[in-house]
C-alpha cells in the first residue's frame, strides 16, 4: 500500500513537471510574435513609380531610363514587346526608331507593397549637325587658312588677295564700302591657262556624316563677281567662270585634290561687274567620313572675285 | 520628518514642471518655430525685422562649434551649391562636408539639415513679424511689410530650387499643424507665393540700403525667379533687369578686387554684412575655403578644380588672379591641381609668398561681406533673359550687357565682341565672373544643362554616385521622422 502510494505520488510528480513545461513551452509560443511586434506601426509610406528618360548621345533609339520613384526598392520595366528589365536604371533600345512607347514601371517595396505606372516614351531622333566654321572666310586675312600643304607641280598660293571684295561684312550687315576678297586673273586661272601658276583655294571641313539612317545636307554659300565686257575685254574657252567644288576627303598635296573626284560641283559666271557680287548656295550631301573639303578656283580671261565663304547645314 | 509631506509634494511639483515646460518629448519640426513673442511698437518691429536678418547671417562655426543644426545658412552654402557644381570640391573625402562634391549626400547630412533648418528660421522670423506688423507706424508698415517678404522670398527660392517640393508656411503655425508644417506643397504653387512676396519689394522699397533688402534687390531676384520659373517669364526678367540698369544706381567696379574688398561698393546690390573680429557678427567661411593652411575649424573645402582654372585662364580675363591663388606645388603648374579662393581673404592676408601665405589677426572670425545680388549678374542676368532660352541671340543690347562685364575684366570692346551671342558663352562668362559666388549649380540648372554638364563632371571625376535624382537634396531625415508619414522623401 505504501509502495503504491510512492508510486502514486511520482506519477503526480511526473505529471506536474510535465504540465508545467508545456505551459511554459505553450507560454512561449504564444506570446513569440507577439513581443517585437508590440508597438510597430503600419508602414503608410507606400511606393510611388515614376521615372523620366534620356536619349543616348550616340543613338537617339537607345533610351536612359531615370528612376523616380520613392519609397520602394524592387523595380519590373516593362518595355512591350516582351522585354523586360529589374534594374532601377536600365536603358533599353527601340530598334524600329522613332515613334512613341509605352513603357511600364512596377516600384514595390519589401512589404509587396506596389505602384504601377505607364508612360509613353517619345523616341524622336533630334539630329543636329555639327556647326562648320569656315576660317577666314572674309579674307580679311589674306591668304591665310585657304592654302594647301604642299601642291606637287604647282603652286600652294590660293588667290591675289583683293580689296575688291563684297560691300557686306560676314554677319551679313553691310560694312557701306569694300571689304576684302579673293580674286583670280588670267595668269592664275585653269582649264585652257592651267599652268604651275593655277591657283587653287582650299579649306578642309568637318561636317556630319551620311549613313545608313539618316543622309545629311550642308550648304556651300559664297558671293561672286565677275568683270563684265566693259571693264574687261576678252573670255576663256567655255566662258568666264569661278567653279565651286566639294570634295571627299582632307588631301595635303594640291595635285591629289585637283584629281580627285568631287562631290559637288557649281559654275558661276554671271559677269555682273567688279564689286557687284552674286550669292550662290550649293547644296551637297555629306559622305560617311564627314571629312571633307572646299576648294575654288577660276578660269577667266578677265578679273574675278570671291568673298564671305560659308558652310552650314541645310534646313 | 513631519515636513515629509511638503517635501513630496515639492519634488513632485518639480517634476511635473520640468517635464511639463520642456521640448524634449516634443522635439518641434524645423519648418515650424512655435511663436512665443510678439512686437508691440515701431522701434520692435523693425528690432524683428533686424532679426530676420540676423537669421540670414547665420553663426560662425568657430564661435558656436557644435555640429548638430545651428543655423549656419548662408555660411555653408557653398557646400550645397559650389560642392556639387564642377567648379570646387573637398580636399579630404572624410566627414560629411565631404559628400557634396560626390554627389552622395544622403538624408541625414548634417549640414544639408542645417541649411533646411535655417532657411525656415529665416522664413519663421518673418512670419513672426508679419503677424504683428500692424503695431509699426502706419508710414512703416508697407515698407516693413515687402522687407520680411522679401527675406521670406530669398528662403524659399533657396529651398525649392535644391529640395524641390517643400513645405509652404506662410504665417506663424502650432506645433499640431502637422499638415500645414509637413506637407510638401508643388514648386509651381512655392514660386506664386515667392513672386507675390518679391513683387511687394518692387513695389514698396526704395535704394536705401545695401545690406537689407532694397528695391533693386528685389528687382533683381525677382528678374532671377523669372528666369528660374517651370515656364519661364522672360519678358517680366528683362524689364526689372532694365529696371536695374536704367536706375543708374549701380555700376561695376573698374577693379575687380574692389568687388570684394571694398564692402558695399557701387557693384553691390544686396550683401549680408559681417564684422570682422567680432565672435557673434562674423563668419566662418572665409577660413574654411580660402586658406592654404588651416585658419579656422575646417580646411580644404571649396578647392578649385583644373577644369574651372582652364575656363580662367581661357575667359577669365584679369578676373583670374583676383579669383583664385595655387600655393606649394600647384604654384608653378600651368593648370594647378588644387587651387585656394581668394575673393574673400580674412583682413589682413598676404598670399604673395605662395609657400607661406598669411590670414591676418582673426581669420576665424572674418569680416567679408557675403555678396547675395551685384549688378554685373545682372547685366547677364539681362543678356540670359533676352535670349530667352534660345541657344543663340544677335540681339546687341543682350550683346552690350554681356560685354559691359567682360570690358571690366579686360577684354577689348570691339575685337573681343562677338555677334552672335550664345548660351554657351553666357554660361561660361557667369561660371568665371561669379565663381565661387554660389550661383554656379543654380545656373547649370536654370538654363537647362546641368544633368549634360554634371554628369560628363562625375564621369571624368570618377563620381559613380551621380545619377539625375542627385541634381535634388534629399528631404532632412529629421524632418521626415517627425511627420509621421506626411513628407515624403525624393527619390532615392
Amino acid at each position: 500500500m505504501k509502495n503504491q502510494l510512492n508510486i502514486f505520488k511520482n506519477a503526480l510528480k511526473l505529471v506536474l513537471c510535465l504540465s508545467a513545461i508545456i505551459f511554459s513551452v505553450s507560454c512561449e509560443k504564444a506570446f513569440e510574435f507577439d513581443l517585437p511586434e508590440a508597438g510597430s506601426l503600419e508602414d503608410n509610406s507606400l511606393p510611388t513609380a515614376d521615372f523620366d528618360y534620356i536619349p543616348n548621345a550616340l543613338d537617339f533609339r537607345t533610351i536612359e531610363f531615370n528612376n523616380l520613384s520613392t519609397e520602394s526598392i524592387n523595380f519590373a520595366w516593362d518595355f512591350g514587346g516582351g522585354v523586360t528589365s529589374t534594374d532601377k536604371d536600365p536603358s533599353h533600345t527601340f530598334v524600329a526608331g522613332e515613334g512613341t512607347y509605352p513603357v511600364t514601371l512596377t516600384a514595390s517595396d519589401a512589404n509587396g507593397a506596389s505602384t504601377t505606372v505607364t508612360l509613353d516614351v517619345d523616341v524622336v531622333d533630334v539630329f543636329v549637325p555639327l556647326p562648320v566654321t569656315i576660317i577666314n572666310g572674309d579674307f580679311d586675312d589674306g591668304q591665310n587658312d585657304w592654302k594647301f600643304s604642299s601642291f606637287t607641280g604647282g603652286t600652294t598660293s590660293p588667290f591675289n588677295s583683293s580689296s575688291d571684295g563684297s560691300f557686306t561684312n560676314y554677319d551679313g550687315s553691310d560694312n557701306g564700302a569694300k571689304t576684302a576678297g579673293a580674286k583670280w586673273t588670267k595668269s592664275t586661272s585653269a582649264g585652257a591657262y592651267l599652268s604651275s601658276n593655277t591657283r587653287y583655294a582650299y579649306q578642309a571641313i568637318i561636317v556630319s556624316p551620311t549613313d545608313a539612317t539618316r543622309t545629311v545636307k550642308y550648304v556651300l554659300e559664297y558671293e561672286y563677281a565677275i568683270k563684265t565686257p566693259a571693264e574687261q575685254a576678252g573670255v576663256a574657252p567655255g566662258g568666264n567662270r569661278i567653279i565651286s567644288e566639294v570634295l571627299d576627303g582632307h588631301f595635303s598635296d594640291g595635285a591629289d585634290a585637283v584629281a580627285s573626284t568631287h562631290v559637288s560641283q557649281f559654275v558661276a559666271d554671271q559677269a555682273n561687274g567688279k564689286t557687284s557680287h552674286t550669292t550662290v548656295r550649293q547644296e551637297f550631301t555629306t559622305n560617311a567620313s564627314g571629312e571633307m573639303a572646299i576648294m575654288f578656283y577660276a578660269v577667266s580671261d578677265v578679273d574675278c572675285y570671291i568673298d564671305n565663304v560659308k558652310v552650314y547645314a541645310a534646313d | 520628518m513631519k515636513y515629509i509631506k511638503f517635501l513630496i509634494f515639492a519634488i513632485t511639483g518639480t517634476m511635473f514642471v520640468s517635464c511639463d515646460t520642456d521640448e524634449f518629448l516634443n522635439p518641434l519640426p524645423d519648418s515650424a518655430i512655435v511663436a512665443d513673442s510678439f512686437f508691440q511698437s515701431d522701434e520692435d518691429v523693425l528690432a524683428g525685422i533686424i532679426g530676420i536678418y540676423d537669421a540670414v547671417q547665420g553663426v560662425n562655426e568657430n564661435t558656436e562649434s557644435s555640429s548638430i543644426a545651428y543655423n549656419r545658412g548662408v555660411q555653408l552654402e557653398y557646400l550645397l551649391t559650389e560642392h556639387r557644381s564642377d567648379n570646387t570640391r573637398s580636399k579630404t573625402l572624410e566627414g560629411s562636408r565631404a559628400d557634396f562634391h560626390r554627389y552622395i549626400v544622403e538624408p541625414d547630412n548634417v549640414q544639408s539639415e542645417d541649411y533646411y533648418q535655417s532657411m525656415y528660421e529665416i522664413i519663421f522670423r518673418a512670419n513672426n513679424v508679419l503677424e504683428y506688423i500692424d503695431n509699426a507706424d502706419d508710414a512703416n508698415i508697407d515698407k516693413y511689410t515687402a522687407e520680411a517678404k522679401f527675406l521670406r522670398a530669398y528662403a524659399y527660392f533657396n529651398l525649392v530650387r535644391l529640395y524641390g517640393d517643400v513645405p509652404l508656411v506662410t504665417r506663424v503655425a502650432g506645433s499640431d499643424e502637422k499638415e500645414l508644417l509637413f506637407t510638401r506643397i508643388p514648386v509651381a504653387t512655392v514660386y506664386d507665393q515667392i513672386v507675390l512676396d518679391l513683387q511687394a519689394g518692387v513695389t514698396h522699397l526704395d535704394n536705401t540700403h545695401k545690406s537689407r533688402a532694397s528695391q533693386a534687390a528685389a528687382q533683381g531676384l525677382l528678374a532671377k525667379v523669372y528666369l528660374t520659373l517651370p515656364v519661364p517669364n522672360y519678358i517680366g526678367a528683362r524689364q526689372l533687369c532694365e529696371d536695374v540698369i536704367n536706375s543708374a544706381a549701380f555700376a561695376l567696379e573698374s577693379n575687380f578686387s574692389d568687388v570684394f574688398y571694398n564692402e558695399l561698393n557701387d557693384e553691390i546690390i544686396f550683401a549680408v554684412q559681417y564684422l570682422s573680429g567680432n565672435p557673434e557678427e562674423s563668419q566662418g567661411f572665409s577660413s574654411e575655403f580660402t586658406s592654404y593652411s588651416r585658419q579656422g575649424r575646417q580646411d580644404g573645402l571649396n578647392i578649385v578644380n583644373p577644369n574651372l582654372a582652364e575656363d580662367f585662364i581661357a575667359f577669365g580675363g584679369n578676373r583670374t588672379a583676383a579669383s583664385y591663388a595655387a600655393f606649394g606645388d600647384d604654384a608653378s603648374l600651368p593648370v594647378p591641381e588644387s587651387a585656394e579662393v581668394i575673393k574673400f581673404l580674412p583682413d589682413g592676408s598676404d598670399i604673395s609668398d605662395t609657400n607661406l601665405p598669411t590670414y591676418g589677426a582673426a581669420p576665424a572670425n572674418a569680416g567679408n561681406d557675403w555678396i547675395i545680388l551685384r549688378y554685373s549678374d545682372v547685366l547677364l542676368m539681362h543678356a540670359e533673359a533676352i535670349l530667352a532660352g534660345g541657344t543663340e541671340t544677335t540681339n546687341s543690347d543682350a550683346i552690350d550687357s554681356y560685354m559691359e562685364v567682360r570690358e571690366r575684366a579686360g577684354f577689348d570692346p570691339i575685337a573681343d565682341r562677338p555677334s552672335i551671342l550664345t548660351r554657351d558663352a553666357l554660361l561660361i562668362e557667369r561660371r568665371v565672373e561669379l565663381a565661387f559666388e554660389n550661383h554656379r549649380f543654380f545656373d547649370l540648372l536654370r538654363l537647362g544643362v546641368a544633368h549634360d554638364v554634371l554628369g560628363a563632371h562625375a564621369t571624368l571625376k570618377g563620381y559613380t554616385s551621380y545619377n539625375i535624382r542627385r541634381l535634388l537634396l534629399p528631404m532632412p531625415s529629421r524632418e521626415i521622422n517627425l511627420s509621421e508619414g506626411l513628407m515624403t522623401q525624393n527619390p532615392q
